[in-house]
Formats: C-alpha cells, sequence, structure tokens
C-alpha cells in the first residue's frame, strides 16, 4: 500500500481494506507473547493531536505506536479548547516544524484531518472528525468481524443507533459493503438519513430489521451529550423500541447473532446488563482489534510521500 | 472618444433577431450603426465575429470596503466588474460597520466618488447591525441614494420585524431584497443537506427552509404592499414558489447566481470550499429548474454574489471556511461558455437578465445599443478565450472554482459614457 494517509474508508479500495487487515493479524498474534514489541517504528515519532476528550481511542494508538517501538508525544491541546478556525493552519505549520512522521488526529470538524495532511509531509490518521470519518474503528471492525466470519461477502450487519451523528457508521457501513457485507440500518426515525449509499437498507423497526436476519448486531453508542436537541421523546423508550431488552436478547441468543458495539456502552439503553456476558459479544474484543489495527495503519503508511489520499 | 467597431454582431434586450452593423461612438453618445458607415472617427476596431453587448448590472455584490479591505475594496471590487464586463453594481450592507444608517451610506459614497470608475449604489439594512431586532435609519440612508433595503446575508428571521419594515419603509419608496433561509433549519452549514451532507459528515441546510422563506417574504410584502425582491434562489420549488405568486400578480422579483446555474452539490467533492457558498448548491434538476426559471422570465436578473475571501480563510476545514465565491470576473464569461455558446440562453436574455432587468429594478436609465443612446456597452469576443489564473484578477480575492481554468469567451472592450473603461 503506498498511502501517506488514512483520512477515511471511501477512498481505500477492497484490496488495500483487506492488506491492512492480513497486516494486523501476526500484530495480534504478537499479544499472547511476553514481549509485546516490535522494532519495526523505532526512531519514528508519532504525536497524537486529540481536540477531542477521548481516553479509549488515544489509549489505543498510544499502546499500538509504543508495541511497534515507536516515540509518541501528546500534544497538549486543553480537552475544554474549542479551536479556532484561525488558529488550525498556524497549528498544522507548528507540526511540520517539528518534523513528526505520524500526527494522529481527531477533531469535531468533519475534514479537518484532510487539511491537515494536504499541509504536512507527515502521515496523517483520522482518529473520528466530526461526523465525518472514523477509519481505524472500521477498520478494527472489519477485523473483528472477519475473525468469526472469515468469508465476508453476503453476510449481513445491522448497525443500530443514532446512523446520522456517527462518524463510526458511516466508516463501518462503507468498509463493512467494500469486503462484501450487506449492511442495514435501525434507529429513530430523524437519526436513519434518507439520503445515505444506496443498497443500505433503511429499518426503523426493530421486528422488521431482525426479520433481516443479521449475522452481527452493531449497537452504536447513544451520545448522552447530543441530548440538548431531542430526536426521541426519552432514553426509556429508546431502549423499548431500539435497544436490546432483555426479552429481546432471548431471540439474539437462540438466533446466535453476534454483538458488536464501538464503546462505551449505556447499560440499560444499546443494551441490557445480560448482553455484557454473552459469549457472542465480542465488544472486548473489538478493544483488543482496536490495538493490532491501528499497529497494521502505523506500520503500513508512508510518510513523506507525494502520494495522497485526500484527493 | 471617438470609436468605430465594424461589423460586430449587436445584442440588446428583448431583440432576437442578431443585427450586423458597424456602430459609431462619439463622445459618449452612439452616434450611428448602420451598414459600412464612412466615418471620421479616430479608432477602428474589427468587430467580425464579436458581440456588442449592453454593460452588464450585478446587483447583488459584497464589497468588503470599510471593515476587510484585504478581502475587497471598492476600488479593487469595481475594476474588478469592469474587468467582467460590468458597469454598474449594487454593494450589500453587510460591510464592517454595517449599512444601516445615512453617516455610513455617506463615508461610502464618498470613497466611491474618489476609487470608482463606475455607478455604486448601496443597499441599506433593514435592520441595524443586520440583528434583526431594531429598524435601520431608513429615511436618512434614502436621501442618499439607497433604493434597496435587505440583510442579506441573513434573512429577517422574526417575521413580524420584517412586516413592520416592509409597512415603513414602502411607503417612502424604497424596496426590499430578501436573502431566504430558516434559521432554525439552516444549522449555519453552507452545504445542501442530502446524499452529500450525509457523506462528508456536515449537517446540512434543507432546501425546504429556503422555499419556506422564499413564500414567506412574498406573503408578507404582499401584505404590505411591498416590492420583493428575492435573491439567489437556489431550488426548484423555489423558481415554482415565485412563479406561482407572479401568477397572481404579486409584485416579486427574482434573481439566480451563475454559480447556482452552473454547478450542484457534487461539486464540492472533498470539501472543496470554492463551492461553500450560501445558500448551498442544490441538485442538477434544480440546476436545470433556475435555467428554465430564467428563459421563461420567472427569474428576472442574473446576480454573481460576489463575495470575496482571502486564501487563508478559504484553505481552512470546509466547516471554518467562510460561505462565498467571487463572481464580478467570471460571470459574464462562465455563462458564455456554459449556456450561450450551448444554445441554452440566448444573448437577448443574458442582456436582459444581467443588464436591463436589474438596471430597471434599481431605478438607473437602461443600457441600450442604439442610435442616441448614452454608450455603455461591452464587447465581447467567443471565439476568444480566459484564463482565470491569480495574476488575471482585478479583484483582490480569487476563490472562485473557476481558478486556474481557461474557459471560453474574453471581455475585449468595456466603453462607458466618453471613456474606455477596458481596453
Amino acid at each position: 500500500m503506498i498511502r501517506k494517509d488514512l483520512l477515511d474508508i471511501e477512498s481505500l479500495s477492497r484490496a488495500e481494506i483487506e492488506e491492512l487487515l492480513d497486516q494486523a493479524v501476526p500484530f495480534k498474534d504478537l499479544f499472547t507473547r511476553s514481549v509485546k514489541k516490535v522494532p519495526a517504528l523505532k526512531g519514528k515519532t508519532v504525536l497524537n493531536l486529540f481536540y477531542e476528550p477521548s481516553t479509549r481511542t488515544l489509549s489505543s494508538f498510544e499502546v499500538a505506536a509504543k508495541r511497534l517501538s515507536a516515540d509518541v508525544t501528546n500534544f497538549d491541546v486543553p480537552h475544554s479548547s474549542v479551536v479556532k478556525g484561525e488558529s488550525v493552519k498556524d497549528t498544522i505549520d507548528t507540526l511540520q516544524s517539528m518534523r513528526t512522521d505520524y500526527i494522529i488526529v481527531r477533531n469535531k470538524l468533519s475534514g479537518l484531518p484532510g487539511v491537515i495532511a494536504r499541509e504536512t509531509k507527515a502521515s496523517v490518521i483520522n482518529a473520528g472528525d466530526g461526523q465525518h470519518a472514523h477509519p481505524t474503528q472500521a477498520l478494527l471492525d472489519g477485523f473483528t468481524f472477519r475473525e468469526v466470519f472469515p468469508q465476508t461477502d453476503g453476510r449481513r450487519i445491522l448497525i443500530v443507533g443514532d446512523i446520522l451523528h456517527s462518524r463510526v457508521a458511516r466508516s463501518t457501513t462503507n468498509l463493512m459493503r467494500k469486503i462484501g457485507v450487506e449492511v442495514a440500518w435501525l434507529g429513530p426515525g430523524p437519526l436513519v438519513p434518507k439520503h445515505g449509499p444506496k443498497g443500505v437498507r433503511r429499518f426503523t423497526n426493530y421486528e422488521e430489521a431482525m426479520a433481516w436476519a443479521p449475522d452481527v448486531v452493531y449497537l452504536l453508542r447513544v451520545q448522552m451529550e447530543r441530548q440538548d436537541v431531542q430526536y426521541f421523546p426519552s432514553l426509556r423508550e429508546y431502549h423499548k423500541l431500539y435497544g436490546v431488552t432483555t426479552e429481546r436478547f432471548k431471540q439474539i441468543e437462540d438466533n446466535g447473532t453476534y454483538i458488536m458495539h464501538p464503546g462505551p456502552v449505556n447499560r440499560g439503553v444499546e443494551l441490557c446488563d445480560a448482553v455484557m456476558d454473552y459469549s457472542k459479544s465480542l465488544i472486548n474484543t473489538q478493544v483488543e482489534n482496536g490495538i493490532a489495527a491501528r499497529m497494521a495503519v502505523l506500520y503500513s503508511l508512508k510518510p513523506g510521500t507525494s502520494e495522497d489520499s485526500a484527493s | 472618444m471617438s470609436l468605430l467597431i465594424k461589423k460586430v454582431t449587436i445584442a440588446n434586450a428583448g431583440q432576437d433577431e442578431i443585427q450586423l452593423a458597424d456602430v459609431w461612438i462619439e463622445n459618449g453618445t452612439i452616434k450611428q450603426i448602420g451598414q459600412d458607415l464612412k466615418t471620421s472617427a479616430e479608432r477602428e476596431i474589427d468587430g467580425q465575429g464579436k458581440v456588442l453587448l449592453p454593460g452588464m448590472y450585478d446587483m447583488h455584490v459584497h464589497l468588503r470596503e470599510p471593515g476587510a479591505e484585504v478581502k475587497e475594496t471598492i476600488a479593487s471590487g469595481t475594476e474588478a466588474a469592469i474587468n467582467g464586463g460590468i458597469t454598474g453594481l449594487v454593494m450589500m450592507p453587510n460591510t464592517t460597520p454595517c449599512i444601516d444608517s445615512a453617516a455610513i451610506v455617506r463615508t461610502i459614497r464618498e470613497i466611491a466618488a474618489e476609487d470608482s470608475r463606475i455607478p455604486l449604489q448601496i443597499a441599506g439594512s433593514i435592520t441595524k447591525g443586520r440583528a434583526g431586532v431594531e429598524l435601520s435609519g431608513v429615511d436618512g440612508m434614502r436621501k442618499l441614494g439607497v433604493k434597496m433595503l435587505t440583510d442579506d446575508p441573513s434573512p429577517v428571521a422574526d417575521p413580524s420585524v420584517l412586516m413592520r419594515a416592509m409597512e415603513y419603509a414602502s411607503e417612502l419608496g424604497l424596496f426590499f431584497a430578501s436573502h431566504c433561509a430558516t434559521p432554525e433549519l439552516q444549522n449555519d452549514r453552507a452545504i445542501n443537506h442530502g446524499e452529500i451532507s450525509y457523506q462528508l459528515g456536515i449537517k446540512g441546510t434543507p432546501a425546504c427552509g429556503e422555499e419556506m422563506c422564499i413564500d414567506r417574504d412574498i406573503r408578507l410584502a404582499q401584505h404590505a404592499g411591498a416590492h420583493v425582491h428575492i435573491q439567489h434562489v437556489s431550488t426548484a420549488a423555489g423558481v415554482e414558489i415565485i412563479r406561482q405568486w407572479k401568477a397572481r400578480g404579486a409584485s416579486v422579483s427574482a434573481e439566480v447566481t451563475p454559480h447556482h446555474l452552473m454547478f450542484d452539490e457534487s461539486c464540492i467533492g472533498n470539501y472543496d470550499t470554492n463551492f461553500k457558498v450560501c445558500p448551498p448548491l442544490r441538485l442538477r434538476d434544480d440546476c436545470e429548474a433556475l435555467l428554465a426559471g430564467l428563459n421563461d422570465g420567472t427569474i428576472d436578473v442574473i446576480a454573481t454574489d460576489h463575495a470575496p475571501h482571502t486564501p487563508f480563510e478559504k484553505l481552512q476545514d470546509f466547516m471554518t471556511a467562510p460561505n462565498g465565491i467571487i463572481g464580478l470576473e467570471t460571470a459574464l464569461i462562465s455563462l458564455f461558455d456554459r449556456f450561450v455558446s450551448e444554445g441554452k440562453l440566448s444573448w437577448s436574455t443574458l442582456a436582459a437578465s444581467f443588464s436591463a432587468n436589474p438596471r430597471k429594478l434599481m431605478g438607473e436609465a437602461p443600457a441600450v445599443i442604439a442610435e442616441g443612446e448614452a454608450a455603455n456597452l461591452v464587447l465581447f469576443d467567443p471565439a476568444g478565450e480566459t484564463t482565470f489564473s491569480a495574476a488575471n484578477f482585478k479583484s483582490n480575492s480569487q476563490n472562485t472554482p473557476f481558478i486556474d481554468q481557461t474557459l471560453k469567451g474574453a471581455v475585449e472592450l468595456v466603453v462607458l459614457g466618453d471613456k474606455t473603461l477596458k481596453a
């Protein structure tokens, strides 16, 4: 793969995605050894530029980079600060002067990582930009899915929740479709876009969606902090209509349907407690696979090359 | 000035037949039009294959002086207009400070008297600071020549404020221009609500928000007995609403920008901020409905919504970058390239919508190519071409989708009165 940046899933080919997923396999094997480190990125610098609070993704990238022997720096962006447009270009110039090899960026502005990628020689990895993309989440989801279903073509995944505002839903939908998985969406009317990619089924009724017989039900996190604008009347009503309730869990168990969730879960909203102990819940596997997938991305990108995935 | 243009094609508003003749201009007046004229003109130009148009008139221009002169000044903006074949314009009130009182109108008039070689009208704001609450100093501005009030690039969100403004100012002889949008549905994002906004993860502006406001503002104007001019219509249903109100006899006019005629939301591609405009680019069907509306007279006016911004601002991410693109220098040439040369728009309709109609609305003397008329004309070369490189712009800004592109057509000569503005 000759690619400087990873900005989204849309611009990746199926072959590139599978190359990345294949690359993650030996990295995951590494985790069972006593020394979990390889010297692949020795002497390289990785800069974490997180403008949005994140513990899980930030730690995952940090562990991934360290297991590749890279030096990791966390650029100190106060969590409270809203990045002013004026300062972004100046920040990029500063970063360029630091000559880091990789910049991992998370920001609330959709499209911002592409601007940084355009202005710097470093490899830019999008760790989530606004509602646009979260490509490493999609890769770890794809990796997890493929571990369970090595033949991905024709399999089915149902993504449930706030599709509209979710960069995870966008990227994971794109990736799953690219590896031949059929995708359907389920959620409250205002949160399931009518202008999604052609071929994605749109459900607003749980029973109808389950009748479609998905192999995996992927529950999105309900963003509590987004409840200032009302898209559904209450969390209680959300759980009843779209959540995996105790009654619905029985059906899922009977069907042997797998459960995924990007975390962190809201118990009693997206799912009932019992799901967390379900043998076919892949939620913790996703976290572990996230490190392997991110190692594969860091390992595969080519900093300072002229090819630009933004184009 | 003394000039003879030989064997040129003459295009006027409302004249569909093509007239091929010699045109003699003497001392700022078209002295004679005829075949094989023998004149004492000092300069002779071969007009064969070229088109002589009335000077264009742009009734929707954002000059940034006072307040943001790095983007545009009255001098640079009016020179950009001339470069694009435009011989008169109306500047919008969203300068800093806002044009909401006689004092600021007076200041701008003084600057324009020094710096502009073309007539410049000033639109006043409807409300103070364009804040949508208190009425601007309407009568003071009127006495200094203001004819049109608008809060562009914002709507007056509260209908009761707009209704009162219309009831008051229409009695003083002013008319209104509306930037139509419903703020509660707009989310301040200049991207259409649809496929592209979903892909890019940006909350879009639905077409219905603009359409509701078009209907609302025409209804308010009807109630108040005012004339309302709907600015930069962008949707097919918007055109249809105006068509229906015109059929009912409402006092309404409407404009469309070249970019809404030419581009759709898919042009934004991977966050290209040179396609970030407000109202946003819509769908291909909307472009076609807008062109049909222009051709059947539902839309009276072409106006550019010339909105200069610095490269620094436009190089930011799509959400942060400001709305708008420049249009004064690209409008006539791109309209020729995309529509006239393709047979989709006649020279006559172009002359009507980009010269005669806006001049009439703004109370300006018409620009007509006829004997005895004041010279106000543009010589256009359809066989020529124009490259929109940064160095070729007179504008202080270059935020346009046409940057570094070469289009068919060239503005060769611009004459206003006894002055050759562009040679």
